[in-house]
């Protein structure tokens, strides 16, 4: 009798509630920004069919081989058009880089 | 006698019984106050969890919208150029044979401000000048979209 009353008040007991919590923080890449950069400025010189004769004695004039990279107005056009593309995924690029290093390094 | 002796042990058993079923009601008790506790701290880091997620959304909402707002900036400003280059029917080479030297001015300030953009976009800071530019003669023309964040056009 006496171990069927201990038996049988044991049987039905109250679980322990265990709650596991390990966190661990991901270690920081921490990579330095790209240093921005410092440019030269570069001189344009227009050339037409009257003018060549004048331009190319300043160059010797001044020292400087009197040689040419040409182009053609248009061409120009759609230099100018690249770099201005260039300089816009540039900026977007930089910037996506900024909001992530905000995102995930800020806290 | 025997009679006597078989009650008496139901008795000591169902006393020692009903002491081993009172001494796991309190052990019960304890472990059940000890979830309870747990309980609350659970829902309580789950709040919090919760409270930083939302914090997250709209930080990527914001970061979202930010960078949209940039890619629109910058389309207008690549517009911009393209209205300076054709504005009504403008031919940029038959004008440069015409005026050359005022061209040729105008192609070389461009060009100096182009490479200012170039470098602002690879992470160069903004001069105060760049900052306080509010004025169209202030401004860099060829970039105002991210080297004069206080210049609004008009």
């Amino acid at each position: 009798m006496l171990i069927l009353t201990t038996f049988l008040t044991s049987c039905s007991g109250v679980k322990k509630l265990e709650i596991f919590k390990q966190e661990v923080e991901r270690e920081k890449l921490n990579l330095e920004k790209p240093t921005p950069l410092e440019l030269e400025n570069l001189r344009w010189i227009i050339i037409t069919s009257e003018n060549a004769d004048e331009v190319f004695k300043k160059l010797e004039d001044q020292g400087i081989d009197p040689v040419l990279w040409g182009l053609t107005d248009k061409d120009f056009e759609l230099l100018a058009k690249n770099f201005a593309q260039i300089r816009n995924q540039l900026k977007i690029t930089n910037d996506l880089l900024d909001k992530y290093k905000e995102y995930y390094e800020l806290d | 006698m025997g009679f006597r002796l078989f009650f008496i042990g139901i008795f000591i058993s169902a006393l020692i019984g009903a002491g081993g079923y009172i001494f796991k009601l309190q052990k019960d008790n304890t472990i059940l106050k000890a979830n309870a506790i747990k309980m609350e701290s659970a829902i309580a880091d789950q709040k919090n969890l919760i409270e930083n997620q939302q914090k997250d959304f709209k930080e990527i909402l914001n970061a979202n919208n930010k960078m949209n707002e940039l890619v629109g900036l910058l389309k207008k400003d690549l517009e911009d150029l393209d209205k300076r280059f054709n504005k009504k029917n403008r031919d940029v080479g038959k004008l440069a044979i015409a005026k050359t030297e005022s061209i040729e001015r105008i192609t070389n300030g461009a060009s100096a401000l182009a490479t200012r953009c170039i470098e602002i976009a690879s992470g160069s800071p903004l001069t105060e000048e760049e900052k306080n530019a509010t004025k169209k003669s202030e401004i860099n023309s060829e970039c105002p979209s991210i080297a004069n964040p206080n210049y609004v056009p008009y």
